[in-house]
């Protein structure tokens, strides 16, 4: 396709704006799947996108679109995920794209993930087309998204076009925008190959399947290829498009998205933001993405120590999938050899493991989440912790700085009350106020990162009936009373529940903890004594009782055969928890006290 | 390399899948007894008689349901004389389940004379309040007055079974069950807490939160039949089992522990005949549909009404022959255990063993391994562990 022909935008949007809804109907009004084919969500692929009715990765699809005028254009659509934990999808995908789709969900009107995701559209000097869905709800005010959009954003308010992605409304003025107001794509002009790898999964036939971005020459099978970053070369043996299924095609064209693959098996060998360019001519590198930093890092470990070589085979292929992850070998007392991993945000970590679980078939758990502190020592030197477990004794160290983030919290007026005393509970201090428009505020304040973690965005949701909502970024570090809280089952410490916390937080928290533990940790035939303490003085205390028997009361010929299949169930059970002494603890423990 | 025996089967189990009215409690296949329905039945099970009477020479027969004694004079006169004709009569031990609502003189006699010589009696409570609660059809009255037939019909070998931890029973009122129970004199007593099945009223009771379960007094209620049956001249020789014994001080179960089940936790083969009723028969396990009309239907066509079968490879079948055997307060004898699978308890399963005992749940002899009286309390733990792939 002539590069005039071709176009390509994202669909961005705050959590549950109609993204994937509107890709769905786009790819139905063009013909690209076909009425039997059609599903809801049809581009949440994965069961974890079905089961929890959100997008977690990013999702590029081509289109054959036939405008107004008669010409016919290749539109490449990327849905991306609303969530903040997966903005890194996000950016990736806009680098690869002249224009965006900005969803505004007209009942809910624009959230901070929103302001958050036009930023990042404004900085890639994409073309925005403001659509403002759901219009067909009974409570959708589309006057007042307007004016947000104009008050808020500084987008013009007669661009946006009103649809319903549910009711199929202003899809065809959507396409005839997508066709008009985006540019084409423009050829970098230098001689040569240059695509852009912005996305990748393992195949287990074809190896690491590179998702790229032509932004100069062609991409065929045949050709050899040089990976700037990575140095290493390879012979391009399939290169396709997504329909959403991938599809070979003979060539990728200049301003063009698609895959290609080269049967590379290490995953490795590709890395996001790499350029790929021709080997015997190879052209300069295109401008990398940002590094990403983890926010959280929590450690995973094999529940069967014999899975450990697995446990690295697939955290490998899986962070191919996933870039913002990322993972080094550490080894723990209680739970033997691991990985430290780091994360965006707990839903972030959730998802990498469920997807492991899934995917690679791993039995795992995972430690309790950390972020990163900065300790100095008496003796002056500056350590960065992300393990508690390393955290070193009270008498060496002078001062703990913890990491803090700017978080943005937008609701309406009748809630900054609420807000105001959820920030001063999480440690936060309130920096200003600004009216957005007649019934919206936005809240800027300084939180330490460690607060905000786990139920800081739940607790803005259900403090203001769903119409709060929140987004954050990296604001530097801050010096606090921060103290390692410890668990014990039956007097041995188990470092994969140990966490660092503020001083004022350390009793509550660990008497929640051991709470939270007894419900969880099954009973067994002695009684198990689980303790929380601060520098080895105790500050909570709970027993799970022992069994007093365990036996089935009668058992006779005929029953034998169901009891014994009832015991190896059992036993399978108990060979997916993690034994730490002689104590059995299940998976689900080590998730459960993140809600503790 | 198992050492199967080769000769015919020497243990048959029959089940009898009718009951006048089902128990709360009760996951056994049973069904209300139609007149039709157990004429079919009778003709059926000697029919299954029939193809596998060439395999049987019984030492032990047993009639189990469901509720035997609910067949009427001339259905148990067909069954009699089908064992007499087929040569499978004359068991060493031949016990018949009688319910106390529906032991009669006749039947009792019947019984006696055709070779029967062992009766186990399903009381469960003396407790009017709780038979009630049970859903049994009996009066206690009616058990003191069955026994007594049993008795005068010639019967010297008498099992009671008797069940604790009912919803609403207190310890005083388990007391007196068993102290009453026991002054009946019988030879055999097997009792057990009540379980919760599945698909029973009971269990949704439970479930819906109607009643509940009390760990402490289950326990103590355990402890209070150990206790109370050794001191009326019983031994224990199972979780659930205790019976008399005049014999040697040293035999592995007492004389009049019941030798069918024994065969079972020895992994020992018997055919089971009847809707629902499970055969093992060297080294497999066949289940006959738990459905009497579909059982009646194969047999009618001359064939056994087999639902499923299940043959275990070596170790996996050793290993389920462990664990059960476990369930006896004589453990396993390492070379009858050889004997039986053909392998050694102390290779395989050495780990195992030596963490029961670490955990002071087991016992390892010079010649055999067993649970303590507190490792029978976990038997099921001790289980899940002997169990292999
Ligand atoms: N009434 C109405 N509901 C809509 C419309 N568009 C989407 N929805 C509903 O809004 C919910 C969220 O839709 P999605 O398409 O999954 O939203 P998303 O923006 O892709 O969500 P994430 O990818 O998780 O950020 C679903 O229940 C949709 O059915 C619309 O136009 N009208
Ligand atoms: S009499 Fe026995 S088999 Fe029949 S329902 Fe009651 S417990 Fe079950
Ligand atoms: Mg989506």
């Amino acid at each position: 396709m002539d590069t005039a022909h071709i176009r390509n935008f994202s669909i961005i949007a705050h959590i549950d704006h109609g993204k994937t809804t509107l890709s769905d109907r786009l790819l139905h009004r063009t013909g690209t799947i076909s009425d039997r084919d059609m599903q809801e969500q049809l581009l949440d692929s994965m069961d974890l996108e079905r089961e929890r009715g959100i997008t977690i990765k990013a999702h590029p699809v081509t289109m054959r679109y036939v405008a107004r005028n008669g010409e016919t254009f290749e539109l490449n659509l990327i849905d991306t995920p609303g969530h903040v934990d997966f903005a890194y999808e996000v950016s990736r995908s806009l680098s690869a794209c002249e224009g965006a789709l900005l969803i505004v969900d007209a009942a809910q009107g624009v959230e901070a993930q929103t302001v958050a995701n036009v930023h990042l559209a404004m900085k890639h000097d994409l073309a925005i087309i403001p659509v403002i869905n759901k219009i067909d709800l009974p409570h959708a005010n589309v006057p007042q998204t307007k004016q947000q959009l104009e008050e808020i954003l500084a987008i013009p308010a007669d661009m946006a076009i009103l649809a319903s992605a549910k009711e199929g409304i202003g899809i065809d003025e959507i396409l005839e925008a997508i066709v008009a107001r985006i540019p084409a794509p423009k050829p970098t002009g230098v001689a040569g190959l240059q695509a852009s790898c912005f996305d990748s999964f393992f195949d287990t036939y074809k190896g690491v399947v590179t998702h790229v971005r032509i932004f100069n020459g062609e991409l065929r099978p045949g050709m050899a290829v040089k990976l700037l970053y990575s140095g290493k070369s390879f012979e391009v043996k399939e290169v396709g498009s997504f329909n959403p299924k991938p599809y070979a095609r003979e060539r990728l064209e200049v301003g063009e998205t698609g895959y290609f693959t080269a049967n590379i098996k290490s995953p490795k060998d590709v890395k996001m933001g790499d350029t790929v360019t021709d080997n015997r001519t190879p052209a300069p590198a295109l401008p990398g993405f940002q590094e990403i930093h983890p926010m959280v890092f929590s450690g995973l470990y094999p529940i069967n120590t014999a899975d450990y070589e697995h446990l690295k085979a697939s955290l490998a292929k899986l962070q191919l999938n996933d870039s913002a992850f990322v993972y080094q070998a550490e080894s723990s007392v209680a739970l033997g050899f691991g990985f430290r991993c780091g994360f965006l945000g707990l839903l972030h970590l959730e998802i990498v493991q469920e997807r492991l679980r899934r995917e690679y078939a791993m039995d795992i758990i995972a430690t309790y989440p950390s972020v990163v502190y900065k300790v100095r020592l008496s003796d002056g030197e500056l350590k960065e912790i992300d393990n508690p477990a390393f955290l070193p004794e009270v008498t060496f160290i002078a001062e703990i700085h913890e990491p803090m983030v700017k978080t943005f919290i937008i609701c309406p007026n009748e809630y900054i009350g609420d807000m105001m005393a959820l920030i001063s509970e999480k440690r936060g201090n309130l920096d200003h106020t600004e009216t957005l428009d007649a019934r919206r505020v936005m809240l800027t304040a300084l939180v330490p990162l460690n607060e905000i973690l786990i139920d800081f965005h739940d607790r803005i949701k259900s403090l203001t009936r769903g119409y709060g909502s929140m987004d954050y970024e990296h604001a530097g570090y801050r010096a606090s009373d921060m103290v390692k809280l410890d668990i014990l089952v039956n007097g041995e410490p188990v470092d994969a529940f140990s966490c660092i916390v503020h001083r004022d937080k350390a009793e509550g928290r660990g008497r929640a903890l051991a709470a939270k533990l007894k419900e969880v940790i099954p009973r067994q035939q002695f009684a198990i004594a689980i303790q929380a303490a601060i520098g080895g003085k105790i500050v909570a205390r709970e027993t799970v009782s022992a069994f007093r028997k365990d036996v089935t009361a009668k058992c006779y010929g005929g029953d034998i055969s169901r009891k014994r299949k009832l015991l190896e169930k059992q036993k399978e059970g108990k060979k997916r928890m993690k034994s730490i002494g002689a104590v059995n603890i299940p998976q689900e423990a080590f998730i459960e006290v993140l809600k503790a | 390399m198992t050492a199967i025996d080769t000769g015919p089967v020497r243990h048959l189990y029959v089940h009898v899948p009718f009951c006048a009215h089902k128990c709360e409690y009760c996951a056994f296949y049973s069904e209300a007894a139609q007149g039709e329905l157990v004429n079919r039945y009778v003709a059926a099970l000697v029919r299954e008689l029939e193809l596998v009477a060439a395999d049987l020479r019984p030492r032990t027969i047993y009639f189990g349901g469901g509720t035997p004694s609910l067949l009427n004079l001339r259905q148990w006169e067909t069954i009699l004389a089908a064992l007499a004709r087929l040569n499978v009569s004359g068991a060493d031990e031949w016990t018949v389940e009688c319910n106390p609502a529906t032991v009669s003189p006749d039947k009792a006699q019947l019984l006696r004379a055709a070779g029967v010589n062992r009766v186990s009696m399903g009381v469960q409570s003396l407790d009017e309040s709780l038979l009630d609660r049970l859903g049994r059809i009996h009066s206690r009255e009616q058990v003191f007055r069955s026994f007594d037939i049993l008795r005068r019909a010639g019967f010297a070998n008498v099992n009671l079974d008797l069940m604790f931890a009912i919803p609403g029973q207190t310890m005083a009122v388990w007391q007196a069950t068993l102290r009453e129970a026991l002054a009946l004199g019988s030879e055999h007593l097997s009792s057990y807490e009540v379980i919760y099945e599945e698909d029973t009223p009971l269990f949704e009771q439970l479930r819906a939160g109607r009643c509940d379960v009390n760990e402490d007094l289950a326990c103590a209620m355990f402890e209070e039949l150990v206790a109370t049956a050794e001191a009326a001249g019983f031994r224990q020789y199972e979780i659930a089992n205790f019976a008399r014994h005049h014999g040697l001080a040293g035999a592995e179960v007492p004389d009049r522990a019941c030798r069918h089940n024994v065969n079972y936790w020895r992994g020992g083969s018997f055919y089971g005949l009847g809707p629902s009723a499970t055969s093992y028969v060297r080294g497999v396990r066949t289940k006959n549909w738990a459905n009497t009309p579909l059982y009646c239907e194969q047999l009618e066509k001359g064939r056994r009404a087999i639902e499923s079968t299940e043959e275990l490879p070596p170790l996996g079948r050793a290993g389920e022959i462990a664990a059960f055997g476990l369930r006896m307060n004589a453990g396993w004898p390492f070379a009858e255990f050889e004997c039986v699978t053909g392998f050694d308890l102390r290779g395989e399963w050495a780990g195992d063993m030596a963490w029961l005992g670490r955990q002071g749940l087991g016992r390892i002899a010079a010649d055999r391994f067993q649970l303590t009286p507190r490792g029978l309390r976990f038997a099921d733990l001790a289980a899940e562990r002997f169990l292999r792939p």
